[in-house]
């Protein structure tokens, strides 16, 4: 696999998990107090940029690229998106969501890569 | 703090139905992008993907995508995105079983490993949703 590709491929994960943390972002304000309706529309729309470059870097990789080599990067997502939860979400994270992650990522580069 | 939900308005309920629509989709867009991958881009472009948008699968699994995502938002507005994020992981699942099932693909040994492995991750992963519940 190219280093462009393998960029690409870390890029398109970093978008999405930055994405997914954005919305959640913009969706926990409504529960604030005051609730800035700005904060909701700006997170929200943040976040959907970003998927939005994902979504478009994601279908470029897979018209490329065999599916076995792509989606197991999906697992990379997941554990790099825990991780984002509790930096930057501060969401209180348990040893089941870890195992969970860890199996998730496992299984998914399992199917991915048989045949 | 969590108040009451009609089944229809519950987290669980529009998270299980997240699932299910980014399968309709994520099968849409697959099929879309190998029919557009015939199609000629300008090779400045092409790593974008950016020609797929002429096929006419590509843009349903659009529709039902979008659809998805503001079904996502909804989920989010209740469920830590370490419990929602996870869970929709169940679509790896859905569609290999999918695949198999409705196209005829053949799983291998080592497929059915993973997708137990990706059901248990699921199964974990919730846990923490459905205990915080049952404390109502």
């Amino acid at each position: 696999m190219s280093v462009l590709n393998l960029g690409l491929l870390l890029f398109s994960q970093i978008a999405l998990v930055a994405g997914q943390v954005f919305l959640k972002k913009g969706m926990n304000e409504l529960d604030a107090t005051p609730r800035r309706r700005g904060r909701v529309v700006g997170g929200v729309a943040l976040g959907l940029l970003l998927l939005t470059v994902w979504f478009l870097v994601w279908m470029g990789l897979l018209q490329k690229l065999d599916i076995s080599y792509v989606f197991p990067f999906q697992g990379v997502g997941h554990l790099l998106l825990v991780f984002a939860a509790l930096f930057f979400l501060r969401e209180r994270i348990g040893w089941q969501t870890w195992l969970g992650v860890v199996l998730v990522s496992t299984g998914t580069a399992l199917v991915a890569m048989t045949p | 703090m969590r108040r009451s939900f009609p089944w229809y308005l519950h987290p669980t309920v529009h998270l299980v139905l997240n699932c299910v629509l980014m399968t309709v989709s994520e099968l849409l867009l697959k099929k879309g992008a190998t029919e557009a991958a015939s199609i000629a881009a300008p090779s400045w472009l092409a790593w974008t993907g950016i020609m797929t948008l002429g096929s006419g699968w590509v843009l349903v699994g659009i529709a039902v995508y979008i659809l998805a995502f503001v079904n996502w938002l909804y989920v989010l507005r209740w469920v830590p995105l370490s419990i929602a994020y996870p869970v929709t992981s169940a679509v790896y699942v859905l569609i290999a079983l999918g695949a198999w099932l409705l196209l005829g693909e053949r799983i291998i040994g080592l497929r059915w490993v993973g997708i137990v492995l990706i059901t248990a991750g699921v199964v974990f992963c919730a846990r923490p949703a459905a205990a915080a519940e049952e404390k109502l």
